[in-house]
């Protein structure tokens, strides 16, 4: 594998009972290289996210990942606890005490609502506050399933300076949206 | 450490899955001398039976929803993703939900059973005992509700119950074994060789179950 490269996949191929999903898909992420996973509903980009990410295993082919890989994920689940404030989630999460946590939550305008529950915060509050868990990671991959969704325009503005910023700084995301982005990125279209 | 505080800080908060069991645990002790003559001789006789099979239901109700939450979520992707040790992450969770409701329902034990048999010895053997099975069912059950993970807890919990049998046996021959004088060290130590191995090999177990339903 390419030193640069971070995650290589070769003739990946993924069937549910006998229908065919994709086959033979190869790609290679770098580190300062995003890749946008394109294609219909249906297509198999939730499920490729997922065998990026180990959860789920291709019927064939390989993937290959660096050995410094650390990934952070967003997908369409938040891993938000509903009956916890957004306090104890960020314990949770371990970012309660991030240095830059104060930044995030006052872009993120979910500073005053700290000691509300999840449960009573809007559709596009939760995803900010899930999203934190992706500009707090250490993390050198960054994946995401439909990142763009429930945000308000502004809020879209953030989280692309933000991913474009570290795409800058040498990681590298992989990322499926049905929503246009600014993020110069490589396409893998699932047909 | 952290891991094992925000598992308390998650359980803490769900009152219902860790008051639950407990208070299932008291109301079914309580009814007990109610059901029966008030004689203590009748009391004592099905006392123990009951504390087990008590045991074993108040453990089968606080893991009725242990990976459902996390699972429906998506708390579990994230730890898998994050940590390379998922197998350690369960086995630090069956530990808490241990320490919030086996420990208090075995130290409860204690309590009952002083207060229907009067005999301070084979109490504080009863705590020595619902320590380790309630760790032992707890085990079992949390397999069940992995297996039967998004199906409903209720068959997981049918499924493993079989496997809580032989401890149950063992559980009411060393009670014999102590009225009697009899020496019950080999019974204490078959249950504490069947919880080393259960906590060993379960958490793998369970790992590779949600690790399939995941997928």
């Amino acid at each position: 594998m390419n030193t640069k490269s971070l995650i290589k996949a070769e003739n990946i191929a993924y069937k549910i009972n006998e229908n065919k999903l994709f086959h033979n898909l190869s790609f290679s992420v770098s580190k300062g290289e995003a890749l946008h996973i394109s294609g219909p509903n249906g297509s198999g980009k939730s499920t490729l996210i997922r065998i990026i990410l180990g959860i789920t295993k291709q019927t064939k082919g390989a993937i290959t990942h660096n050995e410094s890989n650390n990934m952070s994920y967003l997908g369409h689940k938040n891993a938000l606890k509903n009956y916890l404030t957004v306090s104890d989630n960020l314990i949770l999460l371990g970012l309660n005490s991030h240095e830059k946590l104060n930044n995030f939550l006052e872009e993120l305008a979910l500073k005053k609502y700290l000691d509300v529950t999840v449960a009573n915060l809007s559709f596009g509050q939760q995803k900010k506050l899930a999203l934190l868990r992706i500009f707090l990671n250490e993390s050198n991959v960054i994946v995401l399933d439909e990142p763009f969704v429930g945000l308000d325009t502004y809020t879209q503005n953030v989280v692309e300076s933000f991913l474009i910023k570290e795409i800058n700084l040498g990681k590298a995301l992989i990322y499926t949206s049905h929503i246009n982005c600014n993020i110069d990125s490589k396409i893998l279209n699932l047909k | 450490m952290t891991t094992y505080y925000l598992e308390y800080l998650k359980l803490k908060k769900k009152l219902r899955s860790w008051l639950g069991p407990i208070i299932v645990f008291i109301l079914i002790m309580v009814a007990y001398p109610l059901t029966v003559e008030f004689l203590e001789k009748d009391l004592e006789k099905g006392f123990y039976s009951l504390l087990w099979i008590s045991i074993l239901l108040s453990m089968m109700l606080s893991t009725e929803d242990i990976f459902l939450e996390d699972f429906n979520d998506g708390t579990l992707e994230q730890i898998i993703i994050s940590t390379s040790s998922f197998p350690f992450m369960i086995a630090k969770k069956i530990f808490i939900y241990w320490i919030m409701i086996g420990l208090p329902i075995s130290l409860l034990s204690f309590l009952f059973s002083l207060g229907i048999t009067q005999d301070i010895n084979l109490s504080l053997f009863v705590i020595f005992l619902a320590m380790i099975s309630s760790y032992i069912f707890l085990n079992l059950f949390v397999f069940g509700s992995a297996l039967s993970l998004n199906k409903g807890s209720v068959l997981g919990a049918l499924i493993t119950m079989p496997l809580a049998l032989p401890v149950l046996i063992v559980l009411g021959k060393s009670i014999i074994a102590i009225q009697f004088g009899i020496n019950y060290l080999e019974l204490l130590l078959l249950l504490l060789g069947c919880l080393s191995i259960i906590i060993s090999i379960v958490p793998f177990i369970v790992s590779y179950v949600i690790k399939a339903h995941l997928e």
